[in-house]
């Protein structure tokens, strides 16, 4: 049986509000295998998005433990957080987060640039023209329409060939059908990459195309099932 | 609801109350400053010249002259004063002073502030000098030393600390030395060619009496070379010599407060932009327009009259400390008077300041659609409107009005403005233009973070181009001092080259050429020049009397180059620091009296109007001596002195009285000092300019000056940095949104740190850029076309004004932006920018 690449272990988040304890995660546990994709749905509030982040070492638990790509990553430090994330890790997030001073070709480059990597762009220029932005490389992304800046955010997420892509409602701000070629795209390259996916959303058509489904409700895992 | 809205925007307002602040502070200090020294100048003119009236000659006063003052049965009083040696034997050392020989009673008004207290009346005794403070500290002297000048020593009764209408600046130059005026002939320095200003002060019972004896005996006496000055006509100059300074003091303060007004606008317009959502929200629930505008208006209003009110007290404070720090250049004493006037007309103008220059900004909210609550991007349905309109006519109308204000002349006032505008559209032109060459020699190839930060500059909200302005302001006026100064030391520096002289002895009479000559090749100094000064004045000008010349009011030729004395020199060739620019070299032809020609230097030349072939008589010691100008010499004036406005060819002035001038070269050190010592001993007459000497007083001078026009650019900055703190402030969440995305793509510490840093240095290189190019370009203007002196720039003092700059900027950036580097990247996954 391959490694897992991600194993939680009882994660819980509990953050303290005015008076008393908020638990928003309660004692989660699940692993990913390479190659997998796993959707992470349930109802607003229901602890998603804190999985995810926990998850891609964007916050730390309150208990339990996150082991990614063989490194626990609680016992690391922030910057090796950091390192971990770049050398594993992609993202494609609902509300694009590009660099609004950086053209589309630029902001493609920045992960394998923060990485110190050289002759790179030869690689964005490619991925560009895979997602149907060759022509809009100089760009910025006050100059894209929403479902191009997503396309930007996908070229971006596999720059660094990650082995896990995390995707936070990846279609939620895109119309229809946008949020459709976006999803093809997302699917294609995930296969042809060969990498493993998380996504995170409350759209059940989008989760079905995964072959993993995990359920959240009241910050505990509800259901875990195969597709 | 404007205070329920403003308790969260406290740090924001602040930022716009600091640029008031400062601004209302500039131009309370300097109008409280301006009222103290009118009122002194008025309370205190007959101090200034120590008497009614004073009777000024360069020669002694001869007995038709002292007839005529015994005439007026005034009371009266004589006094000399003339550049010395002076041997401090304490020290053992010499140098130039100021020689003031003071009769029985003088001052008749003021008093001489000495220290031990009042020992002024002991140089009536006799064998007394008082001298300096200035000079007492350089050689260490106290009451009981002995200083030697000419042939006689005196005991040191003591230190002035304040002279009656004494000028600290002029003091730099040459310090004084005084004592009786009976002392004056012992001392030997009374001599044929000796520059000697003799004075007689007079007292009258009242100011008629004054009017009526300048009136009746004025003309008589100024037609015998006698110029005689009242106290009014003492204020009216000092008045004059006082505008220049307030003037500089009023330009300091207009551009401190248009530099708060920039301050104002900008930090308002961020504020309006950032509102807009608000707003937007605001509209939707049914305000109007102008219920919005009030809203943030009101604010506005509110923190603006505080800061003007704290901006006021504050100017009251630095009224304080003006005369502290600049009292060298204000001439007489300054009282400390609080002036509430300038308080109050402060406090209106901040008001005035706070409703114009936010106002416009705050205008552009009544237009916010209620539509932009779904669509930010949604533009202001109206873009222009009369209230629009007005303001900015007004905005334009202000800038003029204050400076018409403060220099009490709209001609004045528009003039500020103007050069204020020019200096900000230079500015602004060459922020563009660096910001254009940035984007368009991107350096594509550098590591990221050195490319993030730079791409960083074009963030929206990031004001770059206005940071340029106001930073790149103050540096331009710290570089372009630096310039200036550099390039009028370097004319008068004589490093490296060993044969160029430094220092000058004058007054030596013709008995004593050949003992002074000894005495400089004994102590192993080379002669450089030994010239033949002789004194004449001009008498007619192209076969026109000077008198008729100058009632010619549209020839253009100035009084004084008509009348002053000349001191010319004769010879056949040309001297080391001459060429000649167009003609002959002077000559004459012995035997042929008409034959005269003499050669003329270029910017007199320029003066005189006066053109090769022009005639000239020169009244020589009584003899008329017709000339004609053969030639142009280009003088480099600095460079192996002295030199001469007129040369004439030898064999005619010769057996003129003369004296002579040596030039030479002392090395620094002992053998310096103890030549100077003999020269005193043997020749007290003879005076010793150290050249070197002059160099450390101008640059002392410079030093003074710069810290006025440092304290100027100091106002800019501030703003500038003002600016940038609320830049900071205002773009915070971008930086924050940037920061927190790098770190979740994996970005480290050190590399959000660098960025940051990195992106800071960029915007003071550039800011520092924008000044430096403008400050090049000016320096060359003003060496060029208005001090005529090559241009010089130390690159060292540029490198630490760019230094300076960036290290401000980049220390402001930091410690504004420091708390956004160690956010959780979580919050990109919940926030919604």
């Amino acid at each position: 049986m391959n490694h897992p690449v991600l194993s939680v272990v009882g994660l819980t988040k509990k953050y303290q509000s005015i008076g008393h304890e908020l638990t928003v995660l309660d004692g989660v546990s699940f692993q990913v295998i390479p190659g997998e994709t796993l959707s992470v749905v349930g109802p607003s509030g229901s602890g998603k998005t804190t999985l995810l982040g926990l998850c891609a070492g964007l916050d730390t638990p309150t208990a339990g433990d996150v082991v990614l790509g063989g490194k626990r990553i609680n016992e690391l430090s922030e910057d090796d957080r950091a390192r971990l994330r770049n050398e594993m890790t992609g993202f494609i997030f609902q509300n694009f987060q590009l660099l609004p001073t950086l053209t589309a070709l630029e902001n493609v480059l920045v992960p394998a640039e923060l990485r110190g990597e050289k002759n790179i762009k030869t690689r964005a220029e490619e991925l560009l023209k895979r997602v149907g932005l060759a022509d809009r490389t100089d760009h910025y992304p006050s100059q894209l329409s929403g479902g191009e800046q997503q396309r930007v955010a996908v070229a971006r997420a596999f720059m660094t060939r990650p082995s896990l892509l995390f995707a936070d409602e990846p279609t939620g701000n895109l119309d229809d059908q946008t949020a459709t070629q976006i999803t093809e795209l997302l699917f294609e390259m995930n296969r042809e990459y060969g990498t493993t996916l998380i996504l995170v959303t409350h759209n059940l058509e989008l989760a079905s195309k995964t072959g993993r489904i995990l359920e959240m409700k009241g910050g505990k895992l509800m259901a875990d099932r195969a597709n | 609801m404007a205070w329920r809205d403003a308790r969260k925007n406290y740090k924001r307002l602040l930022l716009f109350a600091a640029s008031m602040i400062s601004g209302i502070a500039a131009v309370v200090a300097i109008d409280a400053l301006n009222q103290s020294l009118q009122g002194d100048l008025n309370r205190n003119a007959r101090e200034l010249l120590g008497a009614d009236l004073v009777a000024n000659s360069s020669k002694t006063f001869t007995a038709e002259q002292i007839n005529i003052f015994d005439s007026t049965k005034l009371e009266g009083t004589n006094a000399a004063e003339m550049a010395s040696m002076a041997t401090f034997e304490n020290a053992n050392q010499s140098r130039l002073v100021r020689l003031n020989a003071f009769g029985e009673g003088y001052p008749y008004y003021g008093e001489v502030v000495t220290r031990p207290e009042r020992v002024w009346p002991k140089l009536e005794e006799g064998g007394y000098a008082l001298v300096d403070e200035s000079l007492a500290i350089q050689f260490e002297v106290s009451s009981g030393d002995t200083i030697k000048i000419g042939n006689t020593r005196f005991q040191v009764a003591g230190h002035v600390r304040q002279f009656p209408g004494g000028s600290g600046i002029l003091q730099t130059f040459t310090p004084s030395v005084y004592i009786g005026y009976k002392d004056l002939d012992s001392t030997g320095l009374v001599q044929f060619g000796s520059r000697i200003t003799f004075r007689r002060f007079m007292i009258t019972k009242s100011d008629n009496q004054t009017a009526l004896v300048e009136k009746s005996l004025g003309p008589v006496l100024k037609k015998s070379g006698v110029n005689l000055e009242t106290v009014e006509e003492r204020k009216k100059n000092l008045g004059r010599a006082f505008a220049s300074v307030y003037r500089f003091f009023t330009l300091l303060a207009f551009v401190a407060l248009m530099l708060g007004c920039i301050g104002v606008a900008s930090s308002v317009a961020i504020y309006a932009r950032e509102k807009r959502a608000e707003v937007a929200l605001l509209r939707c629930l049914g305000a109007s327009g102008w219920q919005a505008f009030k809203i943030y208006f009101i604010q506005i209003l509110v923190v603006g009259s505080v800061a003007s009110l704290v901006g006021a007290l504050l100017g009251l404070s630095i009224q304080q400390f003006v005369p502290i720090v600049f009292g060298d250049f204000i001439p007489g004493q300054v009282s400390f008077e609080i002036s509430w006037l300038s308080a109050l007309k402060g406090f209106l103008a901040g008001i005035l300041v706070c409703i114009l220059f936010s106002a416009l900004p705050l205008l552009e909210v009544r237009f916010v659609p209620p539509l932009s609550v779904l669509r930010s991007e949604e533009s202001p349905v109206k873009k222009f409107s009369k209230a629009k309109w007005l303001i900015i006519f007004l905005m334009f109308l202000f800038p003029s009005g204050v400076a018409s204000w403060l220099t009490g002349k709209i001609s004045n006032g528009i003039f500020f403005t103007a050069g204020m505008a020019g200096a900000l559209v230079a500015l602004w032109l060459t922020a563009e233009a660096l910001l254009w060459l940035v984007k368009k020699y991107f350096p594509i190839n550098a590591p990221f973070t050195v490319r993030h930060a730079l791409s960083g500059l074009f963030r929206p909200n990031n004001q770059t181009r206005l940071l340029m302005i106001t930073l790149g302001l103050g540096t331009f006026i710290i570089a372009t001092l630096n310039i200036v100064q550099n390039s009028l030391l370097s004319q008068v520096e004589f490093q490296g080259s060993s044969n160029q002289s430094n220092a000058i002895m004058f007054d030596i009479q013709s008995g004593q050429r050949k003992g002074v000559g000894e005495l400089v090749s004994e102590s192993k100094f080379p002669i450089n020049q030994e010239v033949p000064i002789v004194t004449c004045r001009l008498t007619e000008l192209r076969g026109q009397s000077v008198e008729k010349w100058k009632q010619d009011t549209t020839s253009g030729i100035p009084e004084w180059a008509l009348m002053r004395e000349y001191r010319v020199t004769y010879r056949d060739s040309l001297s080391g620091s001459e060429a000649l620019l167009s003609g002959k070299l002077q000559q004459f032809k012995p035997g042929k009296p008409d034959s005269v020609s003499v050669t003329i230097s270029e910017g007199f030349q320029e003066t005189l109007k006066a053109k090769i072939g022009d005639t000239l008589v020169f009244d020589v010691q009584g003899m008329p001596v017709k000339t004609v100008i053969s030639g142009i010499r280009k003088v480099d004036w600095p460079k192996d002195p002295p030199n001469f406005i007129f040369v004439f060819p030898s064999g005619l002035l010769e057996q003129a009285p003369q004296i002579w001038v040596i030039s030479t070269h002392l090395e620094e050190g002992t053998p310096s000092a103890v030549f100077q010592q003999k020269l005193v001993t043997f020749f007290p007459n003879v005076s010793l300019i150290d050249l070197s000497l002059i160099l450390k007083t101008v640059n002392s001078i410079f030093e003074k000056v710069g810290l006025v026009v440092r304290f100027l650019a100091l106002f800019s900055m501030i703003t500038g940095l003002v600016v940038l703190a609320g830049t900071v402030v205002n773009s915070r969440y971008a930086r924050q949104k940037e920061n927190i995305l790098l770190r979740t793509l994996g970005a480290g510490s050190r590399q959000l740190t660098a960025i940051t840093l990195i992106e800071y240095i960029w915007l003071g290189t550039f800011a520092a850029l924008t000044g430096m190019v403008l400050a090049l370009s000016a320096g060359f203007l003003l060496c060029f076309f208005f001090f005529e002196v090559s241009f010089s720039v130390n690159l060292l003092e540029l490198w630490w004004t760019y230094f300076g700059v960036t290290a401000l900027t980049v220390v402001i950036g930091w410690l504004n932006a420091r708390g956004l580097l160690h956010l959780p990247p979580l919050e990109v996954l919940r926030r919604e920018y």
